[in-house]
């Protein structure tokens, strides 16, 4: 078992060299000084990240107390994540209503289709595409940006979701019908709850794709922090990209830590209640002057 | 209680792709407690999915005289709880099935539900996920789910599987209250000492065949056909 898995790796891995070497036509040359390449430009133009950004802008004037509040680095952060979070929420709500119509052991083929189709129309078209479609539509700033994730994530979630419901036990579903429920009661009192770890857990992972995507819909003029990447990256100014690049890095990590945190509420790491660092040095102190008195 | 069956099948052949069974014609009254016995994979479990409108039959039919909004009650081999909801939640389910729109509705369904939780001792569990609970404890809540929807119909998939002895009564001890409500009750059992001592009539399921006894001639029977063998 584990050579075939070998194999079929090595397998796949030789396919894959096979068609990389098709894409660039075996001039593997324009590899070469590829890396030095990287040293000199990050050198010279990355390092060190110029956190400028993280001061007050010139114009406007700043009216805060602290200048970090009037820095591009603030503003645009706020912005991208403001866009992420309204078209996060959003899309869960699309996504969760059509999802429900979506899952096979909820709906009918007929209805599940057609919904599921429609799902896929959405996800067709990446975020990038949808945020040019709005700023062509209604302009340039953040509506555009909230519009078009709000689609991409309804299109996305909506998969994950319906495919989480799918996968869930048989038997609370079939109790429910015996019983009479309704369809709409079966989904809010049996799939939801029954699969609120997963919701939970897909959400977070959406609002943190939303802030990382929130920097690329940016570049086309749909707001956020990507407005000013574009900017920077125009001008040449890549030492300051380097220092939003890390902005926002920590941000995503944070977000991972807060998911983290969310989802314990609902998962079964929680039913485990495992000792602190604090509980087990209590203990060995108490067992210490045990000792102590006993001797 | 009323003599009108709750049950009444004419014909039914039950199975997936061929038949498991010879066809059954039969009623159930209210206030009976039928117990299906029979080997593993010989259609007690296709028989009570049947009768819940989970499986379609392959021949026959089937009338059930009961509320369509929670006149049946049905709890799987594998309980069908939501892990991840509390016993509370899991037990309203019930409850909700059967109180009318009203302005005292949460009320009424929270009595309902505290009142089944509480007969099945379950009371200290109540705002525990289901998933924390052990075994027995589970089948409880399902019981009491059941329980809280008092049902004119009640369909048990093997639900008194891994219970001690303690835990066997106090569930029985509930249905029976559920019984004398005039719910009736078909379960299918493995331990023929359970199905004696609960069951008012046996259904049991052998090599095709289909046999339907009250339970004092079931037990005939077979102390007739031990002793010839």
């Amino acid at each position: 078992m584990k050579y075939r898995l070998f194999g079929i790796i090595l397998f796949l891995l030789f396919i894959a060299w096979g068609t990389l070497d098709g894409l660039v036509e075996g001039d593997w040359g324009r590899l070469e000084g590829g890396l030095s390449n990287l040293v000199v430009f990050f050198e010279e133009s990355m390092w060190p990240p110029n956190w400028s950004v993280l001061e007050a802008r010139s114009y406007p004037v700043c009216e805060e107390e602290v200048g970090f509040f009037c820095s591009v680095g603030y503003l645009g952060m706020m912005e991208t994540l403001k866009i992420a979070f309204v078209s996060t929420v959003l899309g869960f709500i699309g996504a969760i209503s059509l999802s429900s119509l979506a899952a096979r052991n909820l709906t009918p083929l007929f209805v599940s289709i057609p919904v599921r189709v429609f799902l896929s129309a959405v996800r067709s078209l990446p975020s990038l595409i949808w945020a040019i479609l709005f700023v062509i539509v209604i302009g340039f700033g953040p509506l555009s940006g909230v519009l078009a994730m709000t689609f991409y994530t309804v299109g996305y979630l909506g998969k994950l979701q319906y495919e989480v419901f799918e996968g869930m036990g048989n038997d609370p579903l079939e109790a429910g019908r015996a019983m009479g429920l309704s369809r709409p009661s079966i989904f809010f009192n049996i799939v939801i709850p029954e699969n609120g770890n997963h919701l939970l857990s897909q959400l977070m992972f959406m609002f943190e794709y939303n802030v990382r995507h929130g920097t690329v819909i940016g570049i086309v003029g749909a707001g956020g922090i990507g407005y000013y990447i574009s900017t920077y990256l125009k001008f040449l100014q890549y030492d300051k990209v380097f220092a939003l690049l890390i902005l926002i890095f920590i941000v995503v990590v944070l977000i991972d830590l807060l998911s983290l945190m969310v989802r314990s509420f609902v998962n079964e790491e929680g039913d485990v209640r495992k000792p602190t660092w604090l509980t087990l040095l209590m203990k060995a102190r108490k067992r210490k002057q045990t000792s102590v008195e006993e001797a | 209680m009323s003599d009108t069956a709750i049950l009444s099948l004419e014909g039914l052949i039950i199975g997936y792709d061929d038949p498991l069974v010879e066809p059954i014609s039969l009623e159930v009254k209210p206030g009976e407690i039928v117990a299906i016995l029979g080997p593993s994979g010989i259609g007690k479990t296709t028989l009570i999915r049947t009768i819940a409108g989970l499986v379609r039959p392959l021949g026959g039919s089937f009338e059930l005289n009961v509320e369509p909004r929670g006149g049946l009650g049905y709890i799987p081999q594998r309980l069908g709880l939501i892990r991840h909801a509390t016993v509370a939640h899991n037990v309203s389910l019930g409850a909700r099935m059967r109180v009318k729109w009203s302005l005292d509705m949460f009320k009424e369904r929270k009595e309902r539900t505290f009142e089944a939780i509480r007969t099945l001792g379950i009371e200290d569990k109540a705002s525990e996920p289901v998933r924390r609970l052990s075994g027995g404890q589970q089948r409880r809540v399902a019981t009491a789910r059941t329980l809280a929807q008092r049902p004119e119909l009640m369909l048990a998939d093997e639900f008194l599987g891994e219970l001690d002895q303690t835990n066997v009564d106090i569930v029985l001890g509930a249905v029976q209250d559920l019984v004398k409500s005039g719910t009736a009750v078909i379960m299918v059992e493995h331990h023929e000492d359970n199905a004696k001592n609960f069951a008012t009539r046996i259904w049991e399921i052998k090599d095709q065949r289909f046999i339907d006894l009250p339970i004092e001639e079931w037990v005939k029977y077979h102390s007739e056909k031990e002793e010839e063998e």
